[in-house]
């Protein structure tokens, strides 16, 4: 019996599509995102790195979270009630959590996370110092009680960033102050550490054991659904070769595209660009420890009067769409802006400025600004303001070093007068740095004391809201920080990327259909 | 041949302890510190001073390297700070990488340098030489960054035959991995094989005006002969040592190239690990460095002595 070419071709046309659909079954779903560099260990309790609370939201999880209005939702929390003026809290926990070792999360877990946190965590101190006890209250309640009432605890605990991840609580119990080791990667999140190859990748993969809140997903809030297998987190430090990968589709998302390219890539149908809704914003220091601006408010009015901070926000980011001279502490749109005091943010008056300063009694003494050219923007803008200020009749002298080195020098008040930095969104004023006493800069005048503490105890919301109009005019007065202006940061993705999340990078709820 | 392999190894140890010790020196000279970039913006004096005492740190200087060295000693490099991970774990995955790069990059080099340079050496003064000259001079000048961004543009972005950046490992997906490798060792294949080319001309071009190259000039031999076994091999020497410094090299210095296309690599590894103070790290990959410096340096030594038999090894 001889078989016909048609045959054999129909045969080998069979087995290709065969196997072509057997592939197609089999194929795992996988989302590449270039990250800009390599995390620190992903113990996100401890650590304020962006690129950290990216991958760890994908695998820790908090009991509250930001919804898109920056409002906390619960998350790992059922519901909760205050007792006591505000001084205790009682939290429910939801039912039925898994974490990924397969455990049930009960009120133990939070109890040890919460007191490694209070003790050890970046944003730790902020509720916990004030925190008497913490107890499990039954099996899905804690009870924390506060020695005085804190109005923004929600905000607080509702993100990952040095925040109050819950953690198994042998994890939480053992670990003491050094980064959990990736064994003990272990969360509730949707998706579950699975390995970290150095400089190369690290990868995370859907936890089929994962609960999600009955409530439709709202920013960081509300039901996250792993629409993949697995997320790779690749970095890839050059800028050019991030946006290269996913037009050639060897990513499917890329962090922290560059301003120069804004344009272009708004219009190449290969992309689609990601702009985020949540402003950075750039920070000059003063040093109220030690030095030539320690309580010299004055010098310090000379300084911020002659600035155009324009001008530096356009060298630093470019494009219009990417920056706004805003000179509330909070964009315009979200529950805390305020004009108070926002006058003074870029008068641009180097005659006034020239006759502040000379009410200073300021001679001409070098001003030592210390910044880091690892943060090109942090560069730029120090540039624009040394030039403008030089016009003004102030010396600043430019003291450049790497991030590493700023980072120890500036807890050394005799080294610097000024040092630039700059500071993510934060959903509640306690969360900016600046109103830390211990923060480098150490704005610790009575005036900002009392205001600080009416801050935290007050729990009615439009009282606080009063309250930060008085602390952002005293900003304004004393100028213990100099807001640069609002910077929007963008990424770019693959055009069949549906359900991105402007708050931040997080791949959950994102899918290809 | 023994006394000669007994004097190098005294002399290798001598100068692997005082690497060692300049090492640890000049690391811990730099201002930063790992415990401000490990636990970021918001940590406290009080939570960076234990974070400091629980790694080791806040021992005297001298202490710290004697742990480290006596631990060396072992054959153990410590613990990545950043990558909770072995030291020598991370090298390894590192040194496949860059291995594979230069040996790559050196294919090209072969292939493309010295048969160029020999043309040109052979053409001495023609049209032809002066183009060769001329084109490995503007692959010298041209910056690799620059090379490895357009390459990736036209044959990754636009023509998609290679894979724009990264490389997965050769024992996970398969020799078919070294795909990945191809544009960036073409980048850094560049300004080393038109450097290659020019020492390769210049080489025989000086043995040519030598006595030896006349005399078998003179006694009839074919010109291609003469090319072949008086000014090739003994032009080759000079050649061979730039091969295994270049090689050595690229094994650590391609971090340009390295950064550009996302691979991770040991100059990569290295310049990440600087600029967050991972000090097991930078020790540990300086000191292999260092040792494969030390090795390529006594391979190409044993070397001259097969390619020019009166080279005498004391």
């Amino acid at each position: 019996m001889r078989y016909g070419p048609s045959v054999l071709m129909r045969g080998v046309v069979g087995l290709v599509t065969a196997s072509f659909l057997l592939a197609q079954a089999n194929a795992a779903t996988l989302l590449r995102e270039a990250t800009i560099g390599e995390p620190p260990p992903l113990d996100v309790m401890l650590t304020t790195a962006d690129v950290a609370s990216v991958i760890g939201r994908h695998i820790f999880e908090t009991l509250y979270a930001l919804d898109s209005t920056y409002t906390p939702r619960p998350m790992l929390a059922e519901s909760d009630g205050t007792e006591d003026g505000g001084r205790t809290i009682v939290i429910k926990l939801r039912e039925g959590v898994l974490f990924h070792n397969g455990k049930e999360m009960t009120a133990k877990d939070v109890v040890a996370s919460m007191t490694r946190w209070g003790s050890f965590g970046a944003r730790g101190k902020l509720l916990m110092a004030a925190a008497t006890s913490v107890e499990a209250t039954g099996k899905y309640e804690v009870t924390l009680k506060l020695s005085a009432p804190n109005g923004a605890w929600k905000a607080l605990i509702a993100d990952v960033n040095g925040g109050l991840a819950i953690y198994p609580e042998d994890i939480a119990a053992k670990a003491g102050n050094r980064p959990i080791e990736q064994k003990d990667y272990i969360g509730t999140g949707p998706y579950k550490f699975v390995e970290w190859r150095p400089n190369r990748y690290v990868e995370v993969e859907r936890f089929d054991g994962y609960k999600p809140v009955k409530e439709k997903g709202d920013g960081f809030a509300g039901a996250r659904v792993a629409g993949f297998d697995k997320i790779r987190f690749i970095p890839v430090p050059d800028v050019g070769t991030r946006v290269s990968g996913v037009q050639a589709g060897d990513y499917d998302y890329a962090e922290m595209i560059s301003g120069d390219l804004y344009e272009s890539l708004s219009k190449d149908s290969s992309v689609q660009v990601q702009r985020t809704n949540a402003p950075i914003f750039g920070l000059f220091f003063m040093n109220s420890k030690q030095g030539i601006l320690k309580d010299n408010y004055k010098l310090r009015r000379a300084i911020q009067t002659a600035l155009d901070k324009s001008q530096a926000l356009r060298v630093a980011f470019g494009p219009k769409d990417l920056w706004n001279a805003e000179g509330s502490i909070f964009p315009n749109g979200t529950p805390w802006y305020s004009t108070d005091g926002a006058s003074n943010y870029s008068a641009h008056d180097p005659k006034k400025a020239k006759e502040l300063a000379k009410e200073a009694d300021y001679t001409g003494t070098p001003i030592r600004l210390l910044v880091s050219t690892n943060y090109q923007a942090h560069y730029d803008e120090a540039s624009v303001f040394t030039r403008q200020l030089a016009d003004a009749g102030i010396n600043v002298q430019m003291m450049v070093v790497d991030w590493a080195t700023l980072l120890k020098m500036r807890g050394q008040p005799e080294q610097w007068d000024i040092f630039v930095t700059h500071h993510s969104f934060a959903p509640d004023p306690l969360l900016l740095t600046f109103l830390n006493a211990s923060y480098p800069g150490w704005w610790d005048s009575p005036e900002i004391g009392s205001l600080r503490a009416e801050l935290i105890n007050t729990t009615d919301p439009a009282a606080r809201k009063s309250t930060w109009g008085k602390i952002q005019s005293l900003i304004y007065e004393q100028v213990p920080v100099m807001k640069v202006g609002d910077a929007y940061t963008y990424d770019i993705a693959s055009p069949k990327l549906k359900g991105l999340n402007p708050n931040g990078p997080v791949f959950w709820n994102v899918s290809t259909k | 041949m023994w006394s000669y392999a007994f004097k190098r190894a005294g002399t290798t140890a001598v100068t692997l302890l005082a690497a060692s010790i300049i090492i640890f020196a000049f690391i811990h000279i730099v201002p930063g510190d790992p415990i401000y970039v490990l636990l970021g913006d918001t940590a406290t004096p009080d939570q960076i001073d234990a974070l400091r005492h629980q790694l080791g740190l806040d021992q005297p200087i001298i202490l710290q390297y004697l742990t480290w060295a006596g631990h060396v000693l072992e054959g153990d490099l410590g613990r990545s700070i950043f990558f909770q991970a072995p030291v020598l774990s991370v090298i390894a995955d590192g040194a496949e990488t860059s291995t594979l790069l230069a040996t790559m990059t050196m294919i090209w080099v072969a292939v493309i340098g010295v048969p160029i340079g020999m043309i040109a050496a052979v053409r001495h003064g023609t049209w032809l030489d002066q183009g060769l000259s001329g084109a490995a001079m503007l692959m010298a000048s041209i910056p690799t960054f620059w090379v490895g961004l357009y390459l990736i543009l036209i044959f990754a972005a636009w023509l998609g035959w290679f894979p724009s950046s990264g490389y997965p490992s050769i024992f996970e997906g398969g020799v078919v991995n070294l795909r990945y490798l191809v544009l960036p060792s073409l980048a850094l294949a560049a300004p080393n094989a038109a450097l290659i080319l020019r020492l390769t001309r210049a080489s025989m071009l000086d043995v040519s005006r030598e006595d030896y190259v006349r005399t078998a000039r003179a006694k009839g031999i074919r010109p291609w002969q003469v090319v072949r076994r008086h000014i090739w091999r003994n032009a080759l020497l000079a050649v061979v040592s730039a091969f295994g410094f270049t090689f050595a090299a690229l094994l650590s210095e391609a971090v340009v190239t390295e950064t550009v296309f996302a691979l991770p690599g040991i100059g990569r590894l290295v310049v990440q690990s600087i600029l967050r103070r991972d000090y097991p790290v930078i020790q540990g990959v300086i000191l292999v460095i260092v040792v494969v410096y030390l090795l390529i340096n006594l391979i190409v030594d044993l070397s001259y002595r097969l390619l020019d038999p009166r080279v005498e090894l004391q």
